[in-house]
């Protein structure tokens, strides 16, 4: 025996089913007014970026990968190792171990030096709170966004990569563009 | 004396009621009602305030200036204001006021996170500096010692450290030098301020003007864990916090107990740490092989010392260093009696005592506690020198000298650095407590109208001391109060005729009604960190756990060596020490060692005896990795906490007992640290129901417990007849011999990086009167010898060291008085 559902059936008005006019429009009228937009844009011509061959240029604000900095005159390192920009980071990246400047092995300006700077790249999350903490501006984030690697230690940037030359720096979006 | 009673009073501060003990100063009352109060040189550890840097100013009712709340006591209703437009006007000007010369090179100076200044200017400056002026400057840094960095740009001038210097520690050394901006910390000659306790300044300097040489630069607070645990470098066991980055212990700070270490710390202990992480440290098992000690794996080690002990039979030793715990010599007395079926087990130095005698001495009801020595009304140092022995404790009865008015006499053959702060100063002949002890119960007769005078002189003579100084001795002792505490160094007893001397001692104890007297009684400085504990846990040849009876009395350390010597036993077992360097006689120790044919050791460090002559090392935790309990001479229960996981491939030490158990047929049914704590408490019955959780951080006294009265009673406590002992050797030309262990006597100093500078070397201290005899002058090198045995040592002059004697250390790598047979040696220039 079918079960009977009692009064629980609730009828639903339905419009009228689509057809005829109605339906060719749906079927086609839509598309054909994205394709407009489409088919106007071809004129301008492609405008893909060919990466990693091309680059996209970044904003003077980006913050990409960290630098750390040289006093241009004395080429001492700036970072003295305070480990203020470890305190600040969110993600718990950085590692600083401090040591003591002495006469033959100057290597900052202030009594100490960072011995081990490290950044984990896997797990910072670019906010920059690090370059904020620094009372000396010896961290900046650069402008550099290419970090992709095969593996998770070698994400690990110690202080040396942090101070050299990028290999590649990526472009910088010129004034008003 | 008895403990002042606390009334409490009543204030209101900032408009809230706050109940506070009366005579507290305000900045403390204040804390009853969660009110803070900014200070900086104020610290309720270096007694009276000085009101020195003004930051703690408030407002009182009544009062038409503004008043520093660290000297100001709290008053019953008394009306307190902090937080009025005045006072903010008055805190913000003090810290731009502090803040003028003051570097604020936060990012390089190691107090940052820490800072006390930083905390301060943060919350209650003005956050604007209007100073424009050129700062003052000092050379920076410097050392003001080889442990401690100095930062004079950084000094806010809060006299802090200067107070620990002269009113803690007494030594004199720290002033401030010039006037005005120019003031300077220093010490008085310019030379390091080198002292047992100097780290302490460290911790007290509110900014980092004082920093610590090994901590410098090795963290931010942000990067550290705290660990607390106890120190086991001495008898004291100071309750400690390892700040702990990396799994490496960087530092070690005081965690404040009133009732054992008041918040200091010695040297030794806090920087003796640095012994953790040295390549010297041995962290793999080792097995002799073709002479010399070669790295094995656990396993060849475990089974080569479980096999060549089951051979050996019952022909075993075994020895427990000081710094073994309860657990572990617990473990270790049920291996050698059950499983390796042996009675010769010790953890003594100084030969054995009758059970009789441990029970008594050790009975609760006669035990002082460390805070019974700041609030007795005469305290009598007997025969140790606690600035070696203990250190903790020599800070502790200066306190109570100087704030409490407590008698102080020492008792004591060398003289001690106590002697400037002592009522009365004794002397006696080294090992001559026993005679010294039986004068002074006589001369207390006397003093209480016996007709014993002649008695008093005889026995004083034979002690080698003045019977005048005896008599005024016991006159100190029976007329200044009911609470007299005796601080008593283990080598009392020590000796062939230790047994007679503790007996004395109880007789003198008994005199003065020391028993069963709140705040007064005999506290024991033993010879080994947890003297104590491994006696109640049974590591006693003629005892078993809790002090009970052994059906069969075994050997003590001197008759384990003549047995090995003998050939009556083949095999010795070393846990955490070796007995060429720490128990006395070292040419009977030697022989014993080579005539072994196993030596099985616990070691460290690969001290003479143990590189020289043991078959198989086994790694020794060091005191940061240790899990278990310690029992402080006052018989507090203290617990050990990891801070840091093993190094290298050192194991826990109570499994490797179990294990050697187990491989010997035997499990022992320990599987965890906790589970050796278990079987320790159920087997020593005054223990009884104490759990690790009861023991936290504070630790427990056992002897106020109610399962104290499960303390085995002595057969009697005294008082015993006497025979009157074979008098001092007279000198004839020749000295006495007397020795010591000097604090700086350990393989974790010896190690240390930053501490091996203090490292002791043999020195001869004599008298001055000797030495013009002698005419020997300071710095001279010198042979002492006695029966074909000799050492080499440094003069060093002791004024008020007895005539006829001479001092020589022990412990110490090379040329250590335990060479010397004594009791009388020749000095002469080399
Ligand atoms: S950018 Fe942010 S997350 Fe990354 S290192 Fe700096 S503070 Fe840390
Ligand atoms: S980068 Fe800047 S904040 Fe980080 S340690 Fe170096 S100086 Fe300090
Ligand atoms: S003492 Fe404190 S305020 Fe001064 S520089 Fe050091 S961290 Fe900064
Ligand atoms: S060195 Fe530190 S403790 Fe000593 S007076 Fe200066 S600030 Fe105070
Ligand atoms: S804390 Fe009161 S004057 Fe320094």
């Amino acid at each position: 025996m079918p079960w009977n559902p009692g009064d629980d059936v609730i009828s639903v008005q339905r419009g009228p089913r689509p057809g005829g006019a109605g339906g060719a429009y749906r079927a086609f009228g839509e598309t054909l007014r994205g394709l407009k937009t489409t088919f106007a844009r071809v004129l301008e011509g492609p405008i893909t970026i060919q990466y990693p061959e091309e680059k996209v240029p970044v904003y003077p604000r980006f913050r990409g990968r960290h630098r750390l900095h040289r006093f241009e005159d004395t080429g001492l390192e700036k970072c003295v190792g305070c480990s203020l920009c470890a305190a600040a980071c969110p993600a718990d990246c950085i590692r600083v171990v401090a040591a003591e400047n002495t006469p033959e092995l100057r290597v900052s300006a202030g009594e100490r030096y960072a011995a081990v700077y490290e950044i984990n790249l896997s797990r910072c999350i670019f906010c920059g709170y690090c370059e904020v903490a620094c009372p000396f501006d010896a961290i900046t984030m650069g402008n550099d966004y290419e970090m992709s690697d095969y593996n998770r230690s070698d994400l690990i940037f110690t202080k040396e990569m942090l101070l050299a030359e990028p290999f590649d720096r990526a472009p910088l979006r010129a004034e008003g563009e | 004396m008895p403990r002042p009673e606390t009334r409490m009073v009543t204030l209101s501060i900032d408009g809230r009621e706050v109940t506070a003990p009366e005579n507290v100063m305000l900045v403390d009352g204040a804390k009853y009602g969660d009110v803070e109060i900014p200070v900086f040189c104020y610290e309720p550890k270096l007694g009276a305030p000085v009101g020195a840097c003004r930051m703690c100013l408030v407002e009182i009712e009544g009062i038409p200036k503004l008043q520093t709340a660290c000297s100001t006591p709290v008053k019953d209703g008394m009306v307190v204001h902090t937080q009025t437009a005045r006072v903010h006007a008055a805190q913000e000007a003090i810290v731009e006021f502090l803040l003028i010369n003051h570097p604020l090179d936060c990012p390089v100076c190691d107090k940052g996170g820490e800072c006390p200044l930083q905390d301060i200017s943060f919350g209650w400056g003005g956050g604007r500096s209007r100073f424009i002026e050129p700062k003052r400057h000092f050379q920076k840094p410097l050392a003001l010692s080889p442990l401690i960095a100095i930062d004079r740009e950084r000094c806010i001038l809060c006299y802090r450290c200067v107070r620990f210097s002269q009113e803690i520690a007494e030594d004199y050394q720290l002033v401030l030098q010039e006037r005005a901006a120019h003031t300077f910390v220093a010490t008085f000659d310019g030379h390091p301020y080198v002292a047992p306790f100097s780290g302490n300044i460290i911790e007290l300097c509110p900014v980092g003007a004082l920093t610590s040489q090994p901590y410098r630069f090795r963290a931010r607070p942000w990067d550290i864990e705290g660990s607390g645990s106890v120190c086991t470098l001495c008898p004291a066991q100071c309750n400690v916090n390892f700040t702990v980055r990396d799994e490496r212990v960087l530092r070690v700070l005081a965690r404040d107990h009133a009732e054992v270490d008041d918040g200091w710390l010695c040297d030794k202990g806090r920087f003796a740490y640095q012994a953790v992480h040295v390549d010297e440290r041995i962290t793999r098992p080792m097995i002799r092989d073709g002479g010399e000690l070669r790295p094995v794996s656990w396993e060849r080690a475990l089974e080569h010392a479980a096999s060549a002990l089951g051979r050996a039979q019952a022909r075993v030793g075994a020895i427990a260093g000081g710094e073994t715990t309860n657990e572990e010599g617990f473990l270790l007395q049920r291996l050698v009696r059950e499983v390796l079926l042996s009675n010769d087990v010790d953890s003594r130095a100084g030969g054995s005592l009758s059970l009789d005698l441990h029970r008594a001495l050790g009975a609760p009801a006669a035990q002082a506690t460390v805070s019974d020595l700041e609030f007795a009304d005469a305290v009598l140092v007997l025969d140790c020198e606690p600035v070696d022995d203990a250190p903790i404790l020599d800070l502790r009865i200066r306190k109570g000298v100087r704030r409490r008015r407590v008698e102080l006499a020492v008792a004591t053959s060398r003289p001690s650095s106590l002697d400037p702060n002592a009522r009365l100063r004794v002397r006696f002949a080294p090992g001559c407590a026993e005679a010294f002890l039986l004068a002074l119960e006589a001369a207390i007769g006397t003093a209480a109208g016996e007709p014993r005078r002649e008695e008093v002189a005889r026995l004083a003579q034979a002690a080698g001391a003045d019977a005048g100084a005896v008599h005024a001795l016991a006159d100190l002792l029976t007329t200044s109060g009911d609470d007299v505490v005796v601080l008593w160094g283990e080598r009392v007893t020590g000796g062939e005729r230790g047994e007679y001397a503790g007996r004395a001692l109880l007789n003198v104890a008994g005199r003065l009604g020391l028993r069963d007297r709140d705040g007064a009684g005999l506290l024991c400085v033993p010879a080994g960190t947890n003297g104590r504990g491994l006696a109640e846990a049974g590591v006693l040849p003629n005892a078993g756990p809790g002090l009970s009876e052994v059906e069969e009395a075994g050997r003590d350390a001197a008759g384990i060596a003549a047995a090995v010597a003998a050939g009556d036993l083949v095999a010795l077992y070393l846990l955490h020490t070796d007995p060429l360097r720490d128990l006395p006689n070292r040419g009977a120790w030697e022989a014993a060692l080579d005539r072994a044919s196993l030596v099985v050791a616990h070691a460290a460090f690969l001290t003479e005896g143990i590189r020289a002559h043991a078959d198989v090392v086994f790694p020794a935790e060091s005191y940061a990795e240790k899990e278990g309990t310690v029992t402080h001479p006052d018989g507090r229960l203290q617990r050990l906490r990891p801070a840091i996981g093993h190094q290298g491939e050192t194991r826990a030490e109570w499994q490797v007992l179990a294990e050697l158990a187990r491989r010997l047929g035997r499990d022992l049914g320990v599987h965890t640290g906790p589970m050796a704590t278990d079987q320790l408490v159920a087997a020593v019955p005054f223990y009884a129901g104490i759990t690790l959780d009861e023991l936290g951080g504070k630790g427990l006294r056992w002897p106020a417990r109610e399962a104290a009265s499960a303390f085995p009673a002595p057969a009697t406590a005294g008082p015993f007849e006497l025979e009157p002992p074979a008098p001092a050797p007279a000198p004839n030309g020749r000295l006495r011999l007397g020795t010591f262990r000097s604090i700086w006597a350990a393989p974790e100093v010896e190690v240390s990086p930053a501490l091996k500078f203090l490292h002791p070397r043999q020195r001869a201290e004599l008298s001055p009167a000797d030495a013009q005899r002698l005419k020997l002058f300071p710095g001279d090198r010198v042979t002492v010898g006695s029966d074909g045995h000799s050492v080499s040592a440094i003069v060093a002059l002791r004024d008020g060291a007895p005539e006829g004697t001479v001092f020589l250390e022990t412990a110490i790598p090379e040329d250590s008085a335990s060479l010397l047979e004594g009791p009388l040696v020749e000095v002469r220039k080399a």
